[in-house]
């Protein structure tokens, strides 16, 4: 590893430019290569069974019809899969998911059973039909509810904090607010269906798998395998989507090469859409309380925000709803505690700002609660209690911070003082009309990240690193990191990404990639031009004489996990204000988003069209999440209990284009201190406080709180 | 998927004896083993959930019923017509109920598929008839009970039903065919017939294993819509702007004479086991003085025995709203 | 299980395959043609990512039988433009940053084009109504109104 220190940008102004995505016209044609696109051509076809039963035991998975079934090489199943280790994950000591066929127990409903594997699709999915599988049945837990589901209250999600002394914050406040929220558990859906293709060569094994994160999966399998790490290979040049759900290695991943070694020929598995509602993650539902204590001038004596949230059997998922809770506001005394029950549920995952999306929406309903009941506005109640040093981490300074910025522009662009803060003082016709907003504070994460720059006899550069783009922009701000530092043309640098055999990455995902890699990028080039013994952004030419005869010239560099203490500051997330204006039929509850205004602090804008399609997108998500987005489990329904009832596309609720007006998003705020590029993650502070704002604005349009999401017309009859 | 033998047909009599041969042959007593496909939007879906495994199929998209046609005040549609072809139809395009109904219905793609035979023919969208993994569905196992009734229902029926199956019949484009006192005309083994769009269908609570009345063989071949003399609207209401099934939706067609309300029809959508024909609102409406009062009562009345479980228990309210306010809308009468 | 003969001019070419009557039109462009460009969303006829023309007109290849479309034409995005040649949506789907990951793309670009073809339609009320059959998760969806609408203008220029 280098040491080298990255020099100012010096070269040709690409960053923060909107330099067209780079990867653009591969996708606009149909040419870009998705995993199950690149399997290898003779590979049969496997598909996944799921239990029909949510908790128990697999007595017998009987094959004899399907192994008669025409087109049928094998059949998988507990009784014969290879057995493996069940691998940690790269990142933590948290366990993977669990491997699949490795015991009996059916720990949800849709939880693998078998997988058929046979020469087309067709014939797999009607041998599927005709395996014959018995159970021993237990009764499920599965609501959140449930006394009888195990409670783990010891932090288990690593997000529990205590500030100062609650009591006494509350017996200082004039003003008291307190009430429960609820979120609806949301599945990520990404259009891509995830799929996974294994080929064994001996022990070595090569996939081509749908991942947000290669360089974890190989890791995971070699484990799994008990086989040497550079005898595993994943490629994923690109992904349909992810939004969290490609960051951990799911069974799918594990079955597809399960198969291929048992058939000893490659096997291509592509979940259906079903099986991407139990079988890839979800976005847990969680129960919440708020309570809020102030002086009437606004200021906060206390806060405290109680959150549980559900966790799979046999699983880990530390998501911590209060995190923009513990570092949002400038208050002395808080609570901040989550506790995870375990119940029988396909295991819950990351699901585009994991926590933070839950945990937002009731602390700035709260906060709008509060701005009610004390008369204030609700733009001056969060100026008033600005965190400007870090209360979450020994107030230590941020790194950037431009939250009144956000707030104050946001407020300018969306037309605030115009708005009537008596609800249902504004109507159309039979449109009630409301604005509402919502602050992001959002929590900061960043793993080492390595790349490799190449610079070739021609002067041309590549970059490799094991990073994905999930459609984020990584292929195109890698682009232009590198062409800026070394003076390059766009079209002079050649990115190469999503492929485990390259560089250490950490994943595509806590909005986290854009400033590891960005910074890789920085440190490689300045370590390549050092070795060069060039400085500054040299150009093509100077470049191409520096290696000479050469074939080209090599460094590497990690961007390391900066350490706040030695800094003497805490490293910032993106910081945002949301603003909403509605309209909500008075009569038939239709809520409709009007406007909706995102201003944006994330640092230096690497580029601002990706930046800006990623708030645009995120907003997108948060529109469905605020009043779409609900993956509903039958809870009391005899032997449907545990069954997921809307495992489809027309009856999972996303948002359609007719759902979103022109969203408007302006970044505000400058470089970050704390690294060379001045970068900070933009991928998750979009969907961030979109729920609140619109709740809000629904409350400020019809004089109607709801605390519940998602916020449909029967809620508001 | 059950493997299936495949046969395109190219007229009526050969679709209807393709069928009814092979089903005499293999001994069946209903449709199912042996069935016409043709926009093929509900059936494949039905295929996939594994749900429906027919083990041959007849290719009816290609039958010479393409034609619209004004017959005496009488739209005559070929069942073979495209949801998005007869929207485009100048007479439709005149006719707001039937306009809007087609085009507020699904997705462009789908319309372009979808044939109008095939769409007032639509399975229910129940997610526990759609999967084979639910044991207790009426609709699929007669005697085995309804999952639903106990689970999950926000898009299921609370009229036509009762605890046997409250399965919802989600056309659009029916809701306004009920509402304009169209007919279907059908081909079988039996000869041709013609029947009203109200008569097509049957009741949840009357029979969930049927859901139409047509004849082993028998198909749409077109419908007949009378062009009304009269004002109409279609309200869809739902939880996303588009593409989605409604929630509740209210077709409504009414002429207003001196204050009086001459004529009147009205289909409700999302509420009903089959298009629901909302005659008790009618009754209340017809020849009376239109004012936002009577359409309170005619809401109500038509709502007033509605079935509702857990999660469908905000239907009728919103439903009456629906009515209300299209009734409003389409006799412009606001007090 | 006899296989159905299926004839068809899949982007300008004349193909002759043998299906298994189960075979969607999806499954046949991507499995029996090897043309991946067309994307598997949901196989559920409800998010619009396997749109292709059939005689022109946009469907979903997901919900039609590859045996249906003998004797037809149909075009996937492979056919409408390529990298050198963009078609006049495609180019501005890449002007307009329309997309991200790209899932959703054919199928959106497919389906614009067809509208293109469309009428009755003018303004960006009427593009979001009727772009609504394609489901794009990236949420790219107030700049696939933008494209629709440069890809208009462009033509009409």
């Amino acid at each position: 590893m280098t040491t080298t220190t990255a020099a100012p940008t010096t070269g040709v102004p690409v960053i923060g430019a909107g330099v067209t995505r780079v990867d653009g016209p591969l996708k606009v044609t149909g040419a870009v290569p998705y995993a199950d696109d690149l399997a290898p051509r003779d590979a049969l076809v496997g598909v996944l069974v799921g239990a029909t039963i949510t908790s128990g035991r697999v007595e017998l998975v009987d094959t004899t019809d399907a192994l008669a079934a025409p087109g049928v090489v094998a059949v998988l199943s507990h009784h014969d899969a290879p057995r493996v280790v069940r691998p940690d994950e790269a990142s933590s000591d948290e366990r993977a998911p669990l491997p699949p066929f490795q015991d009996a127990v059916v720990r949800f409903r849709g939880d693998y059973v078998a997988m058929v594997v046979a020469q087309t699709r067709e014939e797999a999915l009607h041998a599927a039909d005709l395996l014959h599988v018995t159970y021993d049945v237990d009764e499920p837990v599965v609501d959140i509810n449930d006394p009888r589901a195990d409670r783990e209250d010891d932090d288990p999600a690593g997000a529990d904090s205590v500030r100062g002394d609650l009591e006494r914050g509350l017996a200082e406040a004039e003003v008291e607010v307190g009430a429960d929220y609820v979120t609806g558990d949301n599945t990520n859906n990404p259009i891509g269906l995830f799929a996974a293709s294994a080929e064994w060569d001996g022990d070595a094994l090569h996939m081509w798998a749908t991942t947000q994160w290669p360089f974890n999966v190989a890791d995971c399998l070699a484990e799994a395998w008990g086989i040497p790490r550079e005898d595993v290979r994943v490629e994923c040049p690109y992904l349909g989507g992810g939004f969290g759900s490609g960051l951990r290695p799911w069974p799918y991943i594990h079955a597809a090469a399960m198969a291929a070694k048992v058939v000893d020929r490659p096997v291509r598995v592509v979940l259906s859409r079903p099986q991407m509602f139990t079988g890839v993650g979800h976005r847990p539902e969680t129960v919440q309380r708020v309570r809020l204590g102030a002086r009437r001038d606004g200021t906060l004596t206390a806060v405290e925000h109680t959150a549980t949230i559900p966790v799979a059997v046999d699983d880990d998922n530390p998501e911590n709803v209060v995190s923009g809770t513990r570092q949002g506001y400038a208050v002395e005394h808080l609570r901040a505690d989550v506790d995870q029950v375990r119940l029988h549920i396909s295991p819950p995952g990351s699901m585009r700002a994991p926590g933070e999306a839950q945990g937002n929406f009731a602390l700035e309903t709260a906060l709008d609660e509060l701005a009610v009941e004390l008369g204030i506005d609700p733009v001056e109640l969060r100026l008033r209690n600005e965190a400007v040093t870090n209360p979450d981490q020994d107030d230590l300074p941020w790194s950037s911070k431009a939250l009144d910025e956000c707030l104050r522009r946001g407020a300018e662009l969306i037309g605030w003082d115009e708005r009537d803060p008596s609800p249902r003082a504004t109507r159309e016709g039979d449109q009630l009309i409301g604005y509402g907003m919502a602050a992001v504070s959002f929590f900061y994460f960043q793993e080492p990240c390595t790349v490799r720059v190449v610079v070739r006899r021609d002067g041309s550069a590549a970059v490799h690193c094991a990073a994905m783009d999930i459609g984020t922009g990584t292929y195109t701000i890698v682009t232009q990191v590198a062409a800026e530092r070394l003076g390059l043309e766009v079209g002079d640098v050649e990115v190469v990404l999503g492929d485990s055999s390259l560089p250490a990455s950490p994943p595509a995902g806590g909005s986290g990639l854009a400033t590891a890699i960005s910074n890789a990028v920085a440190l490689a080039t300045s370590a390549v031009l050092a070795d060069l013994q060039l400085s500054g952004a040299p150009g093509r030419e100077a470049l191409a004489r520096a290696v000479g005869d050469r074939d080209k010239v090599t460094a590497e560099a990690t961007a390391d996990k900066p350490d706040p203490a030695e800094l003497g500051m805490s490293p910032s997330g993106a910081f945002g204000a949301k603003f909403a204006k509605v309209r909500v039929d008075a009569d038939l509850g239709l809520v409709r988003v009007e406007r909706l205004v995102s201003v944006i602090d994330c640092g230096q804008v690497l580029n601002e069209r990706t930046a800006r399609s990623q708030v645009v997108g995120g907003t997108v998500g948060g529109i469905g999440h605020a009043l779409l987005e609900h993956t509903v489990t039958d809870l009391h329904a005899g032997p449907q209990t545990g069954r997921i009832t809307n495992a489809h596309l027309a009856d999972y609720l996303m948002a359609v284009n007719a759902d979103v007006p022109d969203l408007e998003v302006e970044f505000v705020g400058g470089p970050d201190r704390l690294n060379p590029v001045g970068v900070k993650g933009v991928g998750e502070v979009g969907l961030c406080g979109v729920a609140a704002a619109i709740g809000n604005a629904v409350f400020n349009a019809t004089g109607r709180r709801i605390r519940r999401l998602p916020i449909t017309p029967d809620l508001l009859l | 998927m059950r493997p299936f033998t495949y046969t395109r047909v190219d007229d009526v009599a050969t679709a209807s004896a393709a069928v009814t041969t092979d089903a005499v042959a293999r001994a069946v007593q209903g449709p199912g083993d042996t069935a016409f496909i043709a926009g093929g939007t509900t059936q494949l879906d039905l295929m996939r959930d594994g749900v429906w495994s027919p083990d041959a199929l007849v290719d009816i998209s290609r039958l010479p019923l393409n034609d619209v046609e004004l017959d005496d005040g009488v739209l005559v549609v070929g069942a073979s017509v495209t949801m998005a072809d007869l929207a485009r139809h100048p007479e439709v395009v005149r006719c707001a109920v039937l306009r809007d109904s087609l085009l507020l219905a699904a997705s462009p793609q789908l319309r372009t598929m979808a044939t109008i035979g095939g769409n007032v023919l639509q399975r229910t969208r129940c997610r526990y008839y759609r999967d084979p993994t639910v044991t207790q569905c009426n609709k699929r196992e007669p005697g085995s009970g309804c999952a639903a009734v106990e689970g999950t229902a926000r898009t299921h029926a609370v009229l036509g039903v009762d605890a046997g199956c409250i399965a919802l019949h989600a056309s659009d484009l029916a809701v306004a065919l009920v509402a304009l006192d169209a007919q279907v005309r059908l081909h079988g083994p039996g000869g041709r017939r013609t029947i009203p769009v109200t008569d097509l269908h049957v009741r949840a609570d009357d029979d969930p294993s049927r859901d139409n009345v047509l004849g082993v063989g028998e198909l749409i071949t077109h419908l007949e819509i009378p062009v009304p003399d009269a004002r109409s609207g279609y309200l869809k209401v739902r939880d996303r702007a588009s593409y989605e099934f409604a929630l509740t939706s209210a077709a409504v067609v009414a002429r207003v004479e001196d204050g009086v309300l001459a004529h009147v029809g009205i289909g409700l959508g999302g509420v009903g086991s089959v298009p629901w024909r909302a005659r008790r609102a009618e009754e209340v409406l017809r020849g009376q003085r239109a004012s936002m009062a009577l359409f309170e009562e005619a809401a109500a009345a038509e709502l007033a025995d509605a079935f509702t479980v857990t999660g469908t228990d905000f239907k009728p309210e919103l439903a009456r709203r629906t009515l209300v306010r299209q009734l409003r809308d389409v006799t412009e009468v606001t007090a | 299980m006899s296989g159905v003969p299926v004839t068809v001019t899949v982007n300008d070419e004349s193909r002759s395959v043998e299906v298994d009557p189960r075979r969607s039109l999806l499954d046949m462009l991507r499995e029996t043609l090897g043309l991946t460009g067309t994307q598997k969303g949901c196989d559920q006829g409800a998010c619009g990512a396997c749109t292709v023309h059939v005689d022109g007109r946009r469907v979903l290849s997901c919900l039609t039988l590859a045996a249906q479309v003998d004797g037809r034409e149909v075009t996937t995005v492979e056919g409408i433009g390529s990298a050198d040649a963009l078609h006049p949506v495609q180019q501005a789907f890449l002007d307009c940053d329309a997309f991200q990951c790209g899932a959703c793309t054919a199928g959106q670009v497919m389906s614009a084009a067809a509208l293109l073809e469309e009428d009755g339609w003018e303004t960006a009320e009427d593009v979001r109504e009727l772009m609504s059959g394609n489901l794009c998760r990236c949420g790219a969806y107030p700049r696939i109104v933008d494209a629709v609408l440069a890809a208009r203008a462009v033509r009409e220029a």
